[in-house]
């Protein structure tokens, strides 16, 4: 905060009146005063409105009436742009940029597999399922200052993002949520506190299960031996070599995969987790068991 | 060698009055001065001890001197410096500095923002107001039911009621309607800014003072006098320290002059900085003050929205 003008300023405080109550004052023009529209002597007679017809009575024709014409706003064909906005997905946009500096700043540990639960727990990213929003897509700005080697598991990428990431030895996989569980992903302290059980993932829509069988997109339901053949195509046409794991530990975290119907990482559909007496809490009956088995 | 300790702080004290007072302010005086004062408070402790040793007590006994209060300030930006500001004590009517301690530059070096300054006391004026004022309207006033003359023929102005508006006595139309409240919150953020900047202010004003604690040795309200008159501390003090049990001889010393005032770390506000033309704090409270305004500076949660009734 203290930059020169911060010390300018000090300074130049420092050679006035001491503040007190009754010096102090707003800026200048602050306040904005309402104009008043009365009948005085100014305002009486026409009261700003002229004489006669249609202004002085407020019977105006619509706006872009063109007396008979076809309006101008009628003359052009309808764009439909928002037809079938109730349908549609959205996802909040995140940069390779954003992931990178949230990784310097210390706020994403990228020690641990990151997914959105991670993501929405730095509180500078917001998931809203209520608004049709189903997760987030990882673009690729900032790809070529990209340095971080991390697990991450997102709703959308594009390919030059997954090049980004798999050109520094990580790992990238694209996972649909279901409304409801995405309500439990995006606050998890908040859905613990319900004490409800974690619900099982549903897998994704129709429309959407091409993209996430894709092992093109990294698609969590694509066959790993496919998403192997993938990574290797990738790093050929955009000329890097793959990255050899270090040592065991990082191999293990970077090979991490949640199941498709998991939405915790170390937590199964179905279990309660209380996190005041931070117990656990399982089902056993045989037919709770077969519910939420995967 | 303890002589040579003794030189170098002369010289920097030297250096440092100008410092304070010039307008050639710089702070690699400071820097310098507070790692000599290290090296000469652990010479004088050590030697202290020897001479206790040899049983020479003829010397005055005396504060191990300077306090050099070092201060582990969390959250500096690397393109700022940290403030400097004298530690004094209350044990004597005189100004005595003790030590020089360091200061969050954020908390005590923040831009001046009168404007949000100006907010906060407007705030402070204005939740706590009730407006008791209220005019009777028309349907209030006594009588004016009936029809003062008929509509026609009397080649007077048509009325319906004497205690129309437009009346002599007769009923105020869009008049006060109280007890109305004036409540209102002032954003977390506008509040912890306004502290901030009224701190700032009154740290480049000279008008803030720091002390170890807020012991004196006497209750004689005179005492207390005296020492403000002394240090030029202005007609009114307020005295701020992290605990709500005020020592015992400042709250009697205090308790008949009304324009100096103590008052608790979590009770400190912009408005009573500003009506108070010194503000003192004690070391305690400077602490608690730089830990509370620095997490709610740097915390990332959101807080939950001001609801009136919840």
């Amino acid at each position: 905060m203290a930059s020169g003008i911060t010390e300018k300023a000090l300074k130049l405080v420092q050679s006035l009146p001491r503040l007190s109550l009754s010096n102090i004052k707003n800026l200048p023009h602050s306040i904005k005063k309402t104009k008043r529209r009365r009948r005085d002597r100014q305002h009486g007679k026409t009261h700003g409105r002229g004489h006669k017809g249609q202004g002085q009575r407020a019977t105006l024709p619509r706006l872009g009436f063109e007396g008979n014409n076809t309006p101008f706003y009628l003359q052009i064909p309808k764009e439909p742009y928002y037809k079938d906005h109730e349908l549609r997905k959205e996802y909040v946009p995140v940069s390779l940029l954003q992931i990178q500096r949230f990784v310097d700043l210390g706020r994403l540990n990228v020690k641990e597999p990151i997914d959105l639960s991670s993501l929405c727990n730095t509180r500078l990213i917001q998931v809203k399922w209520e608004q049709k929003q189903f997760g987030v897509d990882l673009l690729d700005e900032g790809a070529d200052i990209f340095c971080a080697r991390l697990n991450i598991e997102v709703q959308k990428a594009s390919e030059l993002t997954i090049a980004a990431i798999e050109k520094n030895g990580g790992v990238i996989t694209t996972r649909y949520y279901d409304p409801h569980s995405l309500h439990a992903v995006v606050n998890p302290a908040k859905f613990f506190a319900k004490g409800v059980p974690i619900p099982r993932c549903k897998l994704p829509p129709q429309n959407e299960i091409a993209y996430y069988s894709d092992a093109k997109n990294r698609g969590y339901l694509a066959d790993p031996e496919k998403i192997l053949h993938a990574r290797v195509e990738l790093a050929q046409k955009y000329g890097y070599a793959l990255f050899e794991y270090e040592n065991e530990e990082e191999k293990e975290m970077l090979l991490t995969r949640k199941d498709p119907r998991q939405i915790f990482l170390g937590l199964a559909p179905g279990w309660v987790v209380n996190l005041k007496d931070k117990v656990i809490l399982k089902p056993k009956d045989p037919e709770f068991v077969n519910y939420y088995k995967s | 060698m303890l002589k040579r300790a003794f030189c170098i702080l002369s010289i920097s004290k030297n250096s440092f009055a100008k410092g304070s007072f010039g307008n050639d302010f710089s702070i690699i005086h400071f820097k310098s001065l507070s790692t000599t004062c290290r090296c000469f408070q652990e010479l004088t402790q050590s030697s202290v001890d020897t001479l206790d040793i040899d049983g020479s007590k003829h010397l005055p006994k005396q504060r191990s001197l300077p306090i050099i209060t070092s201060r582990k300030l969390e959250y500096v930006s690397q393109y700022s410096q940290p403030k400097q500001a004298w530690l004094e004590s209350l044990e004597t009517v005189d100004e005595n500095k003790i030590g020089l301690i360091d200061l969050h530059p954020d908390v005590f070096g923040a831009f001046p923002r009168i404007d949000l300054i100006h907010q906060n006391i407007q705030w402070q004026k204005l939740y706590k107001k009730i407006s008791y004022e209220t005019l009777e309207t028309r349907a209030e006033k006594r009588g004016g039911g009936r029809k003062p003359w008929p509509q026609k023929g009397m080649g007077r102005a048509r009325h319906g009621s004497i205690r129309s508006p437009l009346w002599k006595g007769g009923g105020k139309a869009f008049g006060p309607r109280g007890p109305q409240s004036y409540f209102y919150m002032l954003s977390n953020n506008l509040r912890v800014a306004g502290l901030c900047s009224t701190l700032s202010i009154k740290f480049a004003q000279n008008n803030l003072h720091i002390v170890d604690s807020l012991e004196i040795p006497s209750d004689d309200p005179e005492y207390m006098e005296d020492l403000i008159d002394t240090r030029f501390w202005g007609f009114s003090v307020l005295f701020v320290d992290d605990t709500d049990m005020m020592p015992r001889n400042i709250s009697l010393a205090v308790q008949d002059l009304p324009s100096f005032n103590l008052m608790p770390t979590y009770g400190l506000n912009v408005y009573s900085m500003l009506k108070h033309e010194t503000l003192v704090l004690t070391l305690a409270a400077v602490e608690k003050l730089e830990e509370k305004l620095l997490y709610q500076l740097h915390r990332t949660e959101r807080q939950a929205k001001f609801r009136l009734y919840q």
